[in-house]
């Protein structure tokens, strides 16, 4: 099934006169676990808040499971989990307290489930919330968006405080959500080797634009970080187009370059480089070549 | 629903014990009153009424401000509304609980007036009458002054909720002294109470959680 899931259409913010969303454009089909980057203050959180209705739009148009995120009729809500950033929890209450209320509004709530989190957790029910560790708040909220068995889970860098082993107990049991079939995943982090472990589809946000929209495998592919040596001093002019970075010293030259092909290829053989040999790139290498804030202007989508 | 009704009432449940008390004592007042109608005592009862009744315009003022400033501050309604609920319902359960800790108060009060004058007034329909518009004329204003806090309590700042609530009840206070229960007092009323919650209503679903 192709069908949408997520949808954000030419989706435009301002703060206070300032352009944090500049037309951003992107849909996660079901099934998908869509990896959110970007740097801090980026909008990562923003588009998130507009998706669950939290924030107003200046402009354009959100869809969660096929309905305005604007008005999510309270049906809809049910069927979507989310773990906000700074994990907002009602901080006076007690952990079973706050347990309870999310089950009495719950439209459906697995026991069996929730019991095994809280237990993998070791999460105590009768301390008020605001007495939890950050770590343990961050545990708290994903139980609770679990328990729903949702049909969408969004997370807004939903390891940020936990420590080695809960970070791993968390992948562990997105993997397994991830596994129930027809699950979705919209995922926002700093911690790339977590989002390169679990998503397939990855975003990149830079200047209030989505600079990178594709699936994770073929921006690996598409970005190509090269070290080509020349028989003489490197030329100062490649003519080729989509070069994020570029770093030369003496004969040698270290070029990133967005969406490689044939064509690319072709035009770097005419320079007769004595040498080329490609550098491998994870997810955070790339990441930080797109988002380099002197890189030329980058979109593979 | 009744979850949240429920939510609000146990995080608020202050309110409801001060209601609670505030009625009993008025139902005291009231039929040690209406056995000492021709002691001069009577005025005494009248007057511990007043004090009473500041406390709930106070009170209930102060439960709406409470509500909303709570709410805004701790971030409630922001997690509340990653639930399945919207903040529609959210507003709904505020109000209903303010109607509920208003009720607490009159109810009782109403049940002993009305026994009250079937024990000791002739069966003549004004006295029924006056009942009915005193109790209608007091939901009223304390319903509005409730109103009044939910309206100002929606902010960061302490200060503006506070004077705020304080100076709009005072006015709405003086006026239902001047003009007393009338039928133009119970107009004036349900144009402020409406205005309050559409104002309310188009804050709360619109702004930032």
């Amino acid at each position: 099934m192709n069908e949408s899931v997520i949808q954000v259409e030419n989706l435009v913010k301002y703060y206070d006169g300032r352009c944090v969303l500049d037309g951003i454009d992107f849909a996660v089909p079901r099934g998908c676990i869509y990896g959110l980057l970007g740097r801090n203050g980026a909008g990562k959180t923003t588009i998130i808040r507009i998706l669950l209705g939290l924030e107003p739009a200046t402009r354009g148009r959100t869809l969660l499971l096929e309905t305005d995120s604007a008005s999510l009729p309270a049906k809809t809500r049910g069927r979507i989990g989310c773990v906000a950033e700074g994990h907002n929890l009602i901080q006076n209450y007690k952990v079973g307290r706050l347990i309870k209320l999310c089950k009495d509004l719950s439209l459906q709530w697995n026991d069996e489930f929730f019991d095994h989190l809280i237990e993998t957790f070791r999460l105590p029910t009768d301390r008020r919330v605001r007495d939890l560790s950050m770590g343990m708040r961050a545990q708290l909220n994903l139980s609770l968006a679990m328990a729903i068995d949702p049909e969408l889970l969004i997370l807004d860098d939903p390891t940020l405080g936990l420590d080695t082993v809960a970070r791993r107990q968390f992948l562990e049991l997105a993997i397994e959500v991830i596994q129930k079939q027809g699950r979705t995943i919209l995922f926002c982090s700093h911690i790339l080797s977590d989002v390169e472990r679990i998503a397939d589809r990855i975003g990149i946000l830079a200047a209030g634009k989505l600079v990178v929209d594709c699936p994770l495998e073929q921006l690996k592919d598409s970005v190509k970080k090269l070290r080509v040596i020349f028989p003489e001093a490197a030329p100062a002019n490649l003519y080729l187009t989509e070069i994020v970075n570029q770093q030369v010293q003496g004969r040698e030259m270290v070029i990133t370059v967005a969406n490689w092909n044939k064509q690319k290829q072709t035009i770097l053989d005419t320079f007769k480089p004595s040498s080329c040999t490609e550098v491998p790139m994870s997810l955070e290498d790339i990441f930080i070549e797109c988002t380099r804030p002197s890189a030329e202007p980058l979109e593979v989508v | 629903m009744l979850a949240l009704i429920k939510r609000e009432i146990q995080d608020h449940i202050v309110y409801f014990v001060v209601a609670l008390i505030c009625s009993a004592a008025l139902v005291a007042l009231l039929s040690t009153a209406a056995f000492h109608f021709d002691r001069p005592e009577w005025a005494i009862f009248t007057g511990l009424t007043i004090p009473l009744v500041v406390i709930l315009v106070i009170g209930f003022s102060a439960m709406g401000v409470t509500q909303m400033y709570i709410d805004r501050n701790r971030r409630i309604s922001a997690f509340l509304s990653v639930l399945p609920v919207t903040r529609g319902r959210i507003l709904a359960a505020k109000i209903i609980t303010g109607v509920l800790a208003i009720l607490i108060v009159l109810l009782p009060v109403t049940v002993a007036a009305v026994a009250l004058r079937r024990l000791l007034l002739p069966p003549i329909p004004i006295f029924s009458d006056l009942i009915t518009d005193e109790m209608t004329t007091v939901f009223l204003m304390l319903f509005a002054c409730y109103c009044l806090g939910l309206l100002t309590g929606w902010t960061p700042s302490k200060i503006t909720p506070t004077f705020g609530a304080l100076g709009l009840n005072l006015v709405l206070f003086s006026l239902i002294v001047v003009k007393g229960f009338g039928p133009e007092i119970r107009l004036l009323l349900v144009l402020v109470i409406a205005a309050c919650l559409i104002r309310t209503w188009h804050k709360f679903v619109s702004t930032s959680l």
